[in-house]
C-alpha cells in the first residue's frame, strides 16, 4: 500500500511538472514579465491579448497545446515589430469588458466586432469585412431568412449576432419571427444541439461558420441572405489611443509588406480581409 | 488529430486541476479547523459572523463565488487586474468555500464525542489543550473521515469550476479542444482523468479509515 501510495505521489509531482512546462511554453510567466518590465524601466514591453479560445480560426488551440489563429499570428507578428513580447490570454467572452477595463488585458483582438460596438472601445482600422450569416442543415431546406419563422435558433452569447438578432434597428424583426433564440456559451455547444436537431440554425459570423462547416461531418448551408454586413477590429480600452494608434501603424505596414495577405491565405479567409 | 496529443495537452491542464486540488487541501482544511471551533465558540461576537460565513458559503453557488472574487478588486475599488490575480482568485474562492464545508464537518465530529469524556479527563487533571489534543480530536478524525472522503473527492471534480473565469485547468483545455475538433474525444478523456484520480482518491482514503479503526475487532 506504501507504494501505492508512494507512486501516486509521484505521478502527482511529475504532472505538476508537466504543468510548469507547459506555462513556460504557452504563458509569458508572470514573474519574468515583472522583472522585464523593471529592468526597461517605463518602456512597455508585454502587449496581453484577449481572446476566445473556441474562436477558430481566428483564435484557438493548435496541435501542440499552444494558441494560435489568424488574429493571435497578426497580434504576433505586430509585436515583433515593436519587440514587444506577446501574451495570449484566453478569457471568457462575457466577461471581456471587465478583463479589458480591469487591466488584465491590453485589448480585445479575436474576430472582434466594431459595428453596433463603436462608442464602447477605441478601435483600431477595420481589418476584416464579417458578414453575421445563419448556418443551418442541408437537409432542414431553410434558404432564406423568411424560412425561420417557428424556427429555434442558436447564438452565442454576449455575440455580435445575437446584437443584431435584439437590436430594433437590427434584425429583430427576424428574430422575433423565431419560435425561441436560445443562447449558447459557445459555437461548439450550439454546433451539437444543431446536430441533435434541439435547435433549427445557428447565427453565427461567416468566417467561424465556414471553419465549423469545414471541420465538421455532416452537410450544413449558409443561408446566402446575411443577417448584417460588418468588421473586424481591435479594441482597446477607452482613452488608450496610444497602443490603438501603435497597433494602427504596424497593420499598415504589416499590410504592405505581404504578412497579413500570406496569413489569410494561410487561414483561408483572403476574401474576408480589407486590408489591401 | 492524434488521441496521444490530445492526452499530453489534457496532462498539462491536469496540472493544474491538481495544482488547484492540492493548496486549496492545503489551506482549507486548517482554516476549517479555526472555523470550526469560532463556530462553536461561547461568544457571540465569534460565533454570529462564523454562523453567517458559512451560511454564504453554503448558500450561493462556487461558481458565482468564484466569479467574484476574481472580479470584487477591479468592481469594488476600482484596482487594475494582474496577470497573476487569475490564479489567486481561483485558491482564495475554493478555499474559503470548502473551509466552511470542512468546519461543519468537523463540528459534527466535535460534538459527538461525549461530555462524560471531558468530564473524566478533568478529572484526571488534563488541560483543556491537552484534553482536545490528546483525546477529543483522535476520536474525531475517526469519526469524520468518510465525510472528508467525500468532500475532497467532490473537490476534484469542482476544479472544473474553474473554468468560469477563464482559469486554463484540464476542463478549459478540453472544451478548448472540443473547439478546435469539432468533436467530443476531449470530454471523454477529461472525464477518465477525473475518475481515475478520484478512484486513487477514495483508496487512499479507504486504507486511512481502516487503519483508524483500530477499537473495532
Amino acid at each position: 500500500m506504501k507504494k501505492l501510495l508512494a507512486a501516486i505521489l509521484a505521478l502527482v509531482m511529475v504532472l505538476s511538472l508537466a504543468a510548469c512546462g507547459e506555462d513556460a511554453e504557452t504563458q509569458t510567466d508572470t514573474q519574468d514579465a515583472g522583472q522585464t518590465t523593471e529592468a526597461q524601466e517605463a518602456e512597455k514591453v508585454t502587449f496581453t491579448v484577449g481572446f476566445d479560445a473556441e474562436c477558430p480560426p481566428f483564435g484557438f488551440m493548435d496541435g501542440e497545446g499552444g494558441y494560435t489563429g489568424f488574429d493571435l499570428e497578426l497580434a504576433e507578428a505586430a509585436c515583433s515589430i515593436y519587440g514587444w513580447e506577446l501574451v495570449k490570454t484566453p478569457i471568457d467572452w462575457d466577461a471581456k469588458d471587465v478583463e479589458l477595463n480591469g487591466g488584465a488585458i491590453d485589448c480585445i483582438w479575436n474576430g472582434f466586432t466594431i459595428n453596433g460596438r463603436e462608442n464602447d472601445y477605441e478601435w483600431s482600422i477595420p481589418y476584416c469585412d464579417n458578414s453575421q450569416v445563419i448556418v443551418a442543415k442541408a437537409s432542414a431546406g431553410i434558404t432564406t431568412l423568411a424560412d425561420l419563422a417557428g424556427k429555434t435558433v442558436g447564438v452565442q452569447a454576449a455575440s455580435a449576432a445575437l446584437d443584431v438578432l435584439q437590436d430594433p434597428e437590427g434584425r429583430k424583426d427576424i428574430a422575433d419571427t423565431f419560435a425561441a433564440l436560445q443562447e449558447f456559451p459557445n459555437y461548439n455547444n450550439a454546433f451539437l444541439d444543431l446536430e441533435a436537431g434541439v435547435i433549427d440554425a445557428v447565427a453565427m459570423d461567416i468566417g467561424v461558420a465556414n471553419y465549423q462547416i469545414a471541420t465538421r461531418e455532416g452537410e450544413y448551408v449558409i443561408v446566402e441572405e446575411a443577417l448584417s454586413s460588418e468588421q473586424y477590429g481591435v479594441g482597446f480600452k477607452l482613452g488608450n489611443t496610444e497602443l490603438r494608434d501603435k497597433i494602427n501603424d504596424a497593420l499598415k505596414q504589416l499590410t504592405e509588406d505581404g504578412t497579413v495577405a500570406a496569413l489569410a491565405e494561410k487561414y483561408e479567409i483572403t476574401d474576408m480581409i480589407i486590408l489591401k | 488529430m492524434e488521441i496521444s496529443s490530445i492526452l499530453l495537452q489534457l496532462l498539462g491542464g491536469f496540472g493544474k486541476s491538481m495544482g488547484i486540488y492540492f493548496l486549496t487541501l492545503l489551506f482549507s482544511l486548517p482554516l476549517g479547523m479555526l472555523v470550526a471551533l469560532g463556530r462553536m465558540s461561547k461568544k457571540p461576537l465569534v460565533r454570529g459572523p462564523i454562523i453567517f460565513y458559512i451560511s454564504l458559503m453554503r448558500g450561493t453557488p462556487l461558481m458565482l463565488q468564484l466569479i467574484f472574487v476574481y472580479y470584487m478588486p477591479y468592481a469594488l475599488f476600482g484596482w487594475t487586474l494582474s496577470p497573476g490575480w487569475r490564479f489567486y482568485a481561483v485558491i482564495i474562492a475554493f478555499v474559503i468555500n470548502y473551509a466552511a464545508y470542512f468546519a461543519e464537518i468537523f463540528r459534527s465530529g466535535i460534538q459527538s464525542v461525549p461530555t462524560g469524556q471531558y468530564e473524566a479527563a478533568d478529572v484526571l487533571g488534563y488541560s483543556r489543550r491537552q484534553t482536545f489534543m490528546g483525546i477529543i480530536l483522535p476520536q474525531v478524525i475517526k469519526r469524520i473521515l468518510p465525510s472528508v472522503t467525500n468532500e475532497i473527492i467532490t473537490l476534484v471534480k469542482d476544479t472544473s469550476l474553474a473554468f468560469a473565469i477563464a482559469y486554463v485547468e484540464m476542463f478549459t483545455i478540453a472544451k478548448q479542444i472540443v473547439a478546435r475538433e469539432s468533436n467530443l474525444v476531449a470530454l471523454i478523456v477529461a472525464g477518465l482523468f477525473y475518475y481515475v484520480f478520484n478512484y486513487a482518491v477514495a483508496a487512499v482514503m479507504n486504507r486511512f479509515e481502516k487503519k483508524l479503526s483500530y477499537y473495532k475487532i
